[in-house]
């Protein structure tokens, strides 16, 4: 068990600098304004899956620095991870489910 | 520290206020039981009305309203109010004592659990009062909308699951922390009893698949009294929303039923066959298994809803393949038993009883899992045959297993045996006396639900036969009170570990003290007192050192009625849900200053 | 420290995984949230574009969409800033920078209300322009989500303000301050991430 304390000891130490955390919020505002742009521009079928992916990024990056997954017990990430993965797989079966009734998902 | 609001003087472990205030998980676990148990009477005697409007056809004894409300709330009751708390009342007597911990990780939000359910519980069976749900248990739209049932029964029903939902989410969350991080030193995961594996495994269903039912309910109450058209098609809404919600959860809650019940047999066939658990990791794995692939066979409970080819192959296929870590269990139940030196205590008969009864109940599980007679089956006998050989055959059996096995641990004295095994033959004879004619009436064409049939459907005599048999299981009931109650006048008289049992609630006294273990207990192998025992070693002896426990609290009841408020305000009027915020905030407040040392 | 402890008491070196149980019980209580707005935001996607009348959320059939999305990238915006707050409260708190920590709950707690207010007024604006929960099914779903998600920044101002209070006893936080205020923030900060989701979900992707 003691390599788990002192992981433990040291997660506590860890984390960013002030100057890191307002760079990161920085970077969270552009990543928001590229994503606005994207939404008012014509990019046709191109745009869903960069907005998804946009917003991603910003899920994460809130996730991994400012929750500080980045830096505490893997057993938070697990946990965490593991509910999400679950939740989306259960919102995309649910979805597919439903939109293979009134779109056009070949799922007949 | 003196005595600040919230904290009580001790001792004061007698009394009435003592229970209200406890924080002990041992005594949170009798209250579930008794609780839950008393749930069990009621939910029988819903059953028994059930069967003697059926006893005959034409039958006159209750109408049409009442049968629905009765099948409805029969079930909620036994699934909600009595079988999941007892699997409760165990996990929380037992859990802590069997990791070698003092207590839960969060003792108050532990209390705090049971006064929730008992809140619940009240509002949702108060409801016999004014009206009670009767739109099935899994109370589909649009009967249970707005427009087919416009009484407060649908209300009731959504506001006493929800009520109910929180309960278990907080004890979830505990015992996922508690069997996560505060077991005994040496107690590794793959050292677990499996009681303690399933608990973890319901744990985290419990946690995951409530929130789709929660949205759910939030949807019909929005539907019934706020306009919103989620659940009605002419609007652009769509009811079958509200089966995949229900059934993302429900099934979930399926396994959240039987793996307690699992988890009790896995500990009383080694015992009682006085060799290790066949197989432990396979059990352990398979347990995994059908928690994982349980999330992935929801809407079997829908293939008539017409879904396509696709999702119904993908659906009857996992259902299918979960047969395989559920037959797994069953294997290894029996290669437990092989080449043993069986003691056919009470305890162990309902045990083997489970094995049978519960394999019937899974064979014509899998049977529904293929579409085509899923289809035949839907909606008739048949499908109430298969819940009650898995519920009652399975997790109820499991559940007076445990009862008979750990009674003299929770309360230092021994139930009668005599007595015991006139109950477990009563109870099993009546329980296949009940159910498997119902095997028969389904596929004979009787639908559920029906309040009465005619005369000329050839169904009387089974009926007849059902109905016999559903008053032997209630005698089978009385004899186990009375057994209770004439146990409860004993001396107490149980030793330590009376059954010569491997695991760590046995190295205790009988009843356990309010701290579990006077010396925490350090593990060395998978059945720690066997090993023990085996290798001379001798049990540590205590220290005298002090052993700090959490002081009671009045917090946890405070917090549940300020829950139960805001429940019945949503049934009445706002300004009690209103009330009922100010209570939950000032408790929580109470609660965080409230010291603990 | 001499004698042993149940319970919750500051044992987190003791669990046997190393993490304090009131922080695991946090992360997973998040896992499960997932699952609460997975399926809320899984029946807007499974209705999405079902309406029969309007309002319509976006420009349909040369009718001008609902949603105004200047307004909403600006309460976005907000809350975003909220985060940046947050994370430097908990820098604060682990610190020992007393001043720093209580400065930033109080922007998180503005922050927060600020956004509120722009949903109140979004809310109010739909309801004059016609859109309610029985309008159509846009309406329903609209409202139940983002009205649940407000709740949670409503439940996360209360947390993080009886904090806020609670610094300013003599005792302050006491000895684990930083570890009180790193767990509301992981409240407050998934608070955040669901609104990022919904925010390109509802607003960013059209019809």
């Amino acid at each position: 068990m003691s390599h788990a304390e002192q992981a433990s000891e040291v997660s506590e130490q860890h984390g960013l600098t002030v100057r890191q955390y307002l760079m990161i919020g920085a970077a969270l505002t552009v990543i928001t304004i590229i994503e606005l742009a994207v939404s008012y521009s014509d990019l046709g079928s191109a745009m869903v899956p960069i907005l998804l992916a946009l917003s991603a990024v910003k899920f994460v990056v809130v996730v991994a620095y400012f929750m500080h997954l980045r830096f505490d017990s893997a057993l938070f990430t697990r946990m965490f991870v593991g509910s999400f993965l679950l939740a989306l797989a259960i919102l995309v079966a649910l979805v597919s489910l439903f939109w293979a009734d009134s779109h056009t998902l070949p799922l007949k | 520290m003196a005595t600040v609001a919230g904290t009580l003087a001790r001792p004061a472990n007698v009394g009435v206020w003592s229970w209200i205030t406890t924080v002990d998980h041992k005594r949170i676990g009798v209250l579930y039981g008794i609780t839950a148990f008393t749930f069990l009477l009621w939910g029988g005697i819903q059953a028994l009305l059930i069967r003697t409007q059926l006893a005959v056809p034409n039958g006159t004894v209750i109408d049409a309203e009442r049968f629905n409300q009765l099948f409805t709330m029969h079930a909620l009751t036994m699934i909600f109010l009595a079988v999941m708390p007892l699997g409760a009342a165990f996990f929380n007597f037992l859990t802590p004592l069997m990791i070698g911990a003092r207590d839960v990780a969060f003792p108050r939000l532990n209390a705090l659990s049971y006064w929730v359910y008992l809140g619940g519980g009240l509002i949702l069976t108060s409801s016999f009062f004014w009206d009670a749900p009767s739109a099935g248990w899994f109370n589909y739209v649009p009967l249970s909308g707005q427009t087919y049932t416009s009484d407060l029964g649908i209300d009731f029903y959504v506001v006493g699951l929800l009520t109910l939902g929180t309960s278990s989410l907080m004890a979830a969350l505990n015992f996922t922390v508690t069997i996560i991080n505060m077991r005994a030193p040496g107690l590794t995961m793959m050292r677990l009893p499996v009681f303690v594996w399933m608990t973890l495994i319901i744990s985290f269903l419990l946690v995951l698949a409530l929130p789709p039912l929660t949205v759910g309910l939030i949807q019909l109450l929005f539907d019934r009294n706020f306009d919103t058209h989620f659940f009605v098609p002419e609007a652009g809404g769509d009811p079958i929303l509200w089966q995949h919600l229900f059934w993302v959860f429900g099934h979930p809650e399926v396994y959240i039923l039987i793996l307690p019940a699992m988890g009790i047999v896995s500990e009383v066939l080694p015992v009682f066959a006085r060799k290790p658990l066949f197989g432990y990791p396979a059990v352990v794995f398979a347990g995994v298994a059908i928690a994982f692939l349980g999330w992935a066979v929801w809407s079997h409970h829908m293939f008539t809803t017409g879904m396509g080819t696709v999702p119904r192959t993908v659906f009857a296929t996992n259902t299918m393949i979960i047969a395989v870590p559920t037959g797994i269990k069953i294997f290894n139940w029996i290669g437990t038993l092989y080449g043993g030196s069986i003691r056919f205590t009470t305890a162990m008969l309902f045990s083997i009883a489970f094995i049978v009864t519960f394999t019937i109940g899974g064979i014509s599980g899998v049977m529904h899992a293929s579409p085509p007679i899923d289809g035949q089956h839907q909606d008739s006998y048949f499908v109430v045959a298969h819940i009650h050989y898995v519920l009652f055959g399975g997790a109820v059996m499991g559940i007076f297993s445990g009862i008979y096995f750990w009674f003299p641990k929770m309360t230092g004295r021994f139930l009668s045996e005599g007595l015991g095994k006139l109950h477990f033959w009563l109870m099993f004879i009546g329980m296949n006396m009940t159910f498997f004619p119902m095997h028969f009436l389904g596929l004979a064409g009787m639908p559920r639900r029906i309040y009465t049939y005619d005369q000329g459907l050839d169904w009387g005599f089974w009926n007849m036969f059902a109905t016999i048999g559903s008053y032997v299981i209630g005698i089978s009931i009385i004899v186990f009170v009375i057994n209770f109650f004439r146990s409860m006048r004993q001396p107490k008289t149980a030793p330590n570990n009376p059954w010569d049992a491997a695991t760590l609630e046995w190295a205790t006294t009988s009843p356990p003290p309010e701290h579990d273990f006077d010396v925490v207990p350090t593990v060395r192998a998978r059945d720690p007192l066997w090993y023990d025992r085996d290798h001379g070693i001798e049990a540590p002896e205590p220290t005298g050192e002090h052993i700090h426990m959490p002081p009671p609290s009045y917090y946890p009841i405070l917090m549940a009625s300020g829950v139960a408020l805001l429940g019945i305000g949503v049934l009445s009027h706002l300004a009690l849900t209103a009330l009922g915020a100010v209570v939950i905030i000032y408790s929580i407040w109470g609660w965080a200053l409230e010291p603990t040392d | 420290m001499a004698h042993a402890t149940a319970g919750h008491a500051p044992a987190h070196h003791r669990t046997n995984t190393g993490t304090d149980n009131r922080k695991l019980l946090m992360w997973f209580f998040l896992g499960s949230e997932c699952l609460f707005f997975g399926s809320l935001i899984a029946t807007y996607l499974i209705f999405k574009g079902d309406s029969v009348v309007g309002p319509f959320p976006h420009d349909h059939a040369g009718e001008k969409g609902i949603l105004d999305i200047p307004v909403t990238s600006t309460s976005t915006f907000v809350l975003l800033m909220s985060s940046v707050t947050m994370v430097l409260a908990v820098y604060g708190a682990q610190h020992g920078l007393q001043k720093m920590m209580k400065l930033s709950l109080l922007a998180t707690i503005l922050l927060g209300i600020t956004f509120l207010g722009f949903q109140t007024y979004e809310f109010r604006t739909f309801g004059h322009e016609g859109l309610n929960l029985g309008t159509n099914i846009f309406g329903a779903t609209f409202f139940v989500m983002t009205g649940f998600h407000g709740t949670h920044v409503g439940v996360g101002v209360i947390y993080l303000s009886s904090l806020l209070l609670a610094s300013f006893r003599r005792s302050g936080l006491g000895p684990e301050a930083g570890f009180h205020v790193e767990t509301a923030g992981l409240y407050w900060h998934f608070v955040d991430i669901v609104w990022i989701v919904i925010f390109t979900v509802v607003y960013l992707i059209p019809t």
